[in-house]
């Protein structure tokens, strides 16, 4: 088990060098560097003006007079000494941008994951015990529904209905306007309401695929022959289900967690624009729009990381919860 | 059995199971109904003549929508400058059209007088009996805009699908038949495209491109998709390769390309017909999402996540979020139970 995790490690560090030298490729070939972007500023009446000179320094400290493989050793160079360089745009270390806007993304993924396990278990378990009754199809349509509608349309939905009109749930943000003068009980409803709309958007689809994945495991286990020994000895259908196949049904749930991540954190980066929510898809967006070169990186490589220990997690777990599977 | 006494071979078996399931057909008949409103749209809502007589000669004006020189030179030569009715009107009194069923336009604000007795569009008009889902932030018909907007979406859809399931059949298909060495270089790249999220990498690609038109969209979506079904042909690969019916293609001498194209391939298609059918439905989703973001197709291409953008600065206004909203989650919603449909039909495993 730990051979395999070190194994799965180093195999995760080479996936993300990789992953950082095509990001990097890919963003030096962006038109429109960012020296270029602060001239173009100067044309639009920017307070500090761009001279030639100027334009020189500043493709100096970006880096960008190097060719881009050379600039990429450097970068990595630095990475490995634990920096990720400094904004261009905002003037800080990208670290502290990172661990900024970590927490808020954080808070809407941990949340809605948490939400998304437990809830589907119960739903999972209600659809395969009652299967084939009209109660069921009809929670089955509905989920399957859910899974269809896409977040960001159900976003500008909850928020046409919600917040323009019946006025009910903030509009944006993450903090209402007097957060900062409210008492700790104050803060935290204030925190709450603004939670509300993000953390639904984030959860329902989620949510609707796991209760399906329950739901079908569920009807496969059910079909084995300790199942059938199980009822045999005339155990309730209620007692088969929730003692003997839900506990085998739960062993590929597991593996779910690497397998939603990914489209989590992508999903972050349409829904925090449409929420204003301050996290890290939201900046990444406006690194993208302002050619922020080392903020890009830093964030592209936190959700690849992010991205991998997910993935790896789940197969770790995967061998905890299944005594069969041993990666020795 | 069928009627010469043969049993049905597996895709007739799986026509046949497919259509005996309700749910299935309706849903693959609204896709047929999506393609035929893709295809059709010029003809429901557009302001140029499907057909027209004009200085003794017929023309079909509506090519022009199918494709950039589809318009007749004598047109732009006579200074139409896209008003149709005005130009038949006074070069040629003698003209008669045959009009789309709306006077309406996704590109542009039809301007007043444009139709005979007619006002110009308002900007941001509720939905009405002339725009019956109201109008934009431009005065743009947005029923128009959500009618070609299924253009752009499918047109989207199915060709980045397309160059996906190339890339991803060419790369599963190498790294499930050779193996080795092969399949593990490849299987990382895999693992690669995998760990990063779609949208980063499909936002990154896209501003690396100068002007991003439509057909960069497609590009940059097919180059990003291709895993999932890669991964489903590696798989399936393996497994076929161990399979006896192989072996015995093999002890007969036959060539490793007839093997793998004649034996392998048409057994391993099924899996990633599903995994397109589902992808379709993503690429459409993500195609709606980019130009909601604003790093879709340019301007003035109507698109559906284009219109929905449009609410963002107009939060009153409902119909710019309803309509193109129910119009990604109905297709979506098809090409997923189109997707469940034939996984159900392809699949031995899930019959009973």
């Amino acid at each position: 088990m730990l051979a395999y995790t070190v194994r799965r490690l180093l195999i995760a560090g080479v996936t993300l060098v990789l992953i950082s030298f095509v990001v990097y490729g890919l963003i030096r070939a962006m038109p429109g560097d960012p020296a270029v972007l602060a001239r173009m500023g100067m044309e639009e009446g920017q307070a500090l003006p761009v001279n030639d000179e100027r334009f020189q320094e500043m493709r100096a400290a970006y880096g960008l007079d190097k060719a881009w493989p050379r600039a990429y050793l450097l970068w990595l160079g630095d990475l490995a000494r634990g920096h990720l360089g400094t904004s261009l745009h905002q003037h800080v270390p990208v670290t502290g941008i990172i661990l900024e806007k970590a927490g808020p993304t954080l808070l809407l993924t941990v949340i809605s994951l948490g939400l998304s396990y437990i809830l589907s278990i119960p739903l999972g378990l209600y659809a395969a015990r009652r299967a084939g009754r009209p109660d069921e199809r009809a929670l089955s349509a509905v989920l399957y529904m859910l899974y269809s509608i896409p977040s960001y349309v159900a976003a500008v939905y909850l928020l046409l209905v919600f917040s323009v009109n019946l006025d009910l749930l903030p509009l944006f943000g993450m903090r209402g306007p007097e957060h900062e003068t409210l008492s700790a009980a104050g803060k935290a409803w204030d925190l709450f309401q603004h939670l509300i709309l993000p953390v639904t958007c984030y959860t329902y689809g989620t949510l609707a695929y796991y209760a399906r994945f329950i739901r079908a495991n569920l009807a496969e286990v059910l079909r084995q022959d300790y199942i059938r020994a199980a009822r045999a000895k005339g155990l309730g259908e209620t007692a088969v289900l929730v003692r003997h196949a839900f506990r085998n049904a739960l062993i590929p749930f597991v593996t779910l967690l690497g397998l939603t991540l990914p489209a989590l954190l992508s999903g972050s980066v349409i829904l925090e624009q449409i929420f204003s929510w301050p996290g890290m898809g939201r900046e990444f967006f406006h690194a993208i729009a302002t050619r922020d070169y080392p903020l890009i990186m830093g964030l592209t490589m936190v959700f690849s990381v992010l991205i991998l220990v997910g993935t790896l997690l789940a197969d770790l777990l995967y061998a905890v919860v299944d005594p069969r599977i041993s990666y020795s | 059995m069928s009627r010469d006494g043969r049993s049905p071979g597996f895709w007739r078996d799986a026509a046949r199971r497919f259509r005996s399931s309700r749910i299935a057909g309706a849903a693959a008949s609204f896709v047929g109904v999506l393609a035929f409103l893709a295809l059709f749209a010029p003809f429901i809502a557009a302001t140029r003549p499907i057909v027209c007589r004009y200085k003794g000669a017929h023309y079909f004006p509506i090519l022009a929508y199918y494709w950039s020189g589809g318009e007749n030179p004598i047109f732009s030569r006579d200074k139409f400058r896209g008003n149709f009715p005005k130009g038949l009107r006074t070069k040629d009194p003698e003209s008669w059209a045959l009009w789309p069923l709306l006077y309406q336009d996704p590109y542009r604000r039809v301007e007043s007088g444009e139709w005979p007795d007619r006002p110009g569009s308002g900007v941001l008009e509720p939905p009405s009996a002339r725009h019956l889902f109201g109008t934009d932030e431009l005065g743009r018909d947005v029923c128009a805009r959500v009618l070609f907007g299924t253009r752009t979406a499918l047109l989207v859809g199915f060709v980045s699908m397309g160059i996906a399931a190339a890339i991803g059949l060419l790369v599963g298909g190498l790294a499930g038949y050779c193996g080795g060495k092969t399949d593990v270089v490849l299987s990382r790249l895999i693992e690669l495209m995998m760990s990063i999220p779609t949208l980063v990498l499909v936002l990154a690609l896209m501003s690396v491109i100068e002007r991003p038109g439509i057909y960069h969209l497609m590009a940059v979506i097919g180059l990003t998709r291709w895993e999932s079904v890669a991964r489903y042909t590696r798989g399936e690969l393996l497994r076929l390769k161990e399979c006896d019916f192989v072996l015995a293609a093999r002890a007969l001498g036959a060539p490793w390309h007839r093997i793998l194209l004649r034996h392998m391939l048409p057994n391993a298609l099924a899996p990633v017909f599903v995994t397109v059918a589902f992808g379709i439905a993503g690429t459409i989703l993500l195609e709606s999402a980019l130009s909601f973001l604003g790093f879709g197709a340019p301007p003035p291409t109507p698109s559906w996540g284009a219109v929905l953008k449009g609410w963002h600065g107009n939060l009153t206004c409902w119909w710019l979020a309803v309509f193109p909203g129910v119009a990604v989650f109905l297709t979506v919603l098809a090409y997923n139970v189109t997707g469940d449909g034939l996984q159900e039909a392809m699949d031995p495993r899930l019959r009973r």
